[in-house]
């Protein structure tokens, strides 16, 4: 079978079972065309399922890898929290995305979804102060602050030094809400330590227990 | 003629050249090259959602070298369309950037939300329309170069030809009532001259809404008279 065709055939997320429903071979046969597949570079990305199924993504736009990773991908990668990325490839070129820079993002798109997600990155932190620099240039000092704060309910976490959290804590912020109307019934507390209002209450969180 | 590696180095240096962050969309053989359709290409279209920013990169270009051009005919009827490119001429390609429109072709917001890819080039983001509507937008133009890349796609990807259906439907809307008339000759061409696997159902559909656009623009001429 032409490759091409067999990849037309089967895009899309697939298993190795479907696969073996969808041509009507055995699963081994199935794998063999995945295998297949994945040399021609048409297998995108390999995935688990529940109970630890592989799932994979099969395209017929040929995976070639240029430029460095973009926000979404990033976000997917070091996050327990998926989500929905807007596009199927996403790229940054002539520089490498920090994670640092991608909470800023984050917080940014007043999304949340994408906030609750980027709790994730914050286990990822090497530099506290660029995070600093970064949030007090952009005014969220205060609100990347109390998602530290809100992150580590949920996730072991390094301390940030004192003198960041300082820096943090007195940094000035455009407005309050980290998405617009939104405030948290269980997380008073960090709000008022950080003088912002949080978009999630507690059970937002068990997203990342599961 | 640049390759993919080249158009990246035009693209990082618009970028650098930009002081805020621009987004547009590319459309054409460049937006081939994103997907591994195509190896080289002579223009870089790109369509910008408002004025402003497409000044902005028209600056750029203009302060990395480009030049701008008037005297070029890039289509049939070219004298009498009212939403021409700007054209950004360098040595090696030239930057066809346009506003809201293409030719006979309104750039949606469904084609905005069908973007697949977003390429971040410092302050230039880039994002690629699907395949489908690169279809789209190639059977805006009468070039031989535009069927040989829409042939190409067909060739190598599975086209969700539902897609192209509705966008034809959408432009109607948009009051581009002709769009679908030149999409139904064009796939008609691609499927009979090039050899095309252009599904029947889908010209016998493009066919009916033609059909019903050219009573709907004869009744109206008939009412003017």
């Amino acid at each position: 079978m032409d490759i091409l065709e067999l990849a037309k055939k089967i895009e899309g997320l697939q298993t190795a079972s479907t696969v073996s429903k969808i041509l009507n071979v055995n699963k081994n046969t199935a794998i063999n065309y995945i295998s297949l597949l994945r040399k021609n570079g048409y297998v995108k990305e390999t995935s688990y399922g529940s109970r630890k199924i592989r799932m994979y993504k099969i395209s017929t736009l040929k995976k070639e890898d240029y430029g460095n990773p973009g926000f979404y991908e990033i976000l997917d990668k070091n996050s327990k929290v998926k989500i929905y990325s807007l596009y199927e490839k996403d790229k940054i070129y002539g520089k490498e995305l920090s994670i640092e820079e991608a909470i800023i993002r984050a917080v940014k798109t007043e999304e949340f979804r994408v906030i609750l997600a980027s709790l994730g990155l914050f286990a990822k932190v090497k530099n506290w102060v660029k995070l600093s620099d970064y949030a007090n240039k952009e005014n969220i000092g205060r609100k990347v602050g109390a998602l530290y704060d809100v992150a580590r309910i949920i996730i072991k976490l390094k301390r940030i030094d004192k003198r960041t959290r300082n820096k943090l804590l007195n940094s000035q912020v455009k407005n309050k809400f980290i998405i617009q109307k939104i405030k948290s019934k269980d997380l008073k507390g960090i709000e008022k330590i950080w003088n912002v209002y949080i978009p999630f209450n507690k059970s937002d969180l068990e997203a990342y227990k599961e | 003629m640049i390759t993919f590696q080249q158009q990246i180095e035009f693209f990082n240096i618009v970028g650098k050249e930009l002081n805020e962050k621009v987004e547009c969309v590319a459309i054409g053989g460049n937006a081939m090259m994103f997907y591994g359709f195509k190896k080289l290409t002579k223009d870089v279209d790109l369509v910008f959602t408002n004025r402003e920013d497409l000044n902005k990169v028209k600056k750029a270009l203009y302060d990395s070298g480009f030049e701008e051009k008037t005297n070029i005919k890039i289509f049939k009827n070219y004298e009498v369309i009212d939403t021409k490119p700007i054209m950004m001429e360098g040595k090696e390609t030239r930057f066809d950037l346009f506003c809201k429109e293409i030719i006979c072709f309104k750039m949606s917001d469904s084609i905005i939300n069908r973007v697949k890819e977003s390429h971040e080039f410092g302050n230039f983001i880039i994002k690629v329309v699907s395949p489908e509507d690169i279809i789209l937008l190639k059977s805006a133009t009468e070039r031989i170069k535009d069927r040989e890349d829409a042939l190409e796609i067909i060739k190598n990807y599975n086209v969700n030809w539902k897609v192209i259906i509705e966008e034809a439907l959408h432009q109607t809307e948009l009051d581009k009532p002709l769009f679908v008339v030149f999409l139904y000759e064009f796939l008609l061409e691609l499927k009979e001259d090039f050899k095309a696997d252009v599904p029947d159902n889908v010209l016998k559909e493009l066919l009916k809404m033609s059909k019903k656009e050219m009573v709907k623009r004869f009744k109206k001429k008939k009412i003017v008279k």
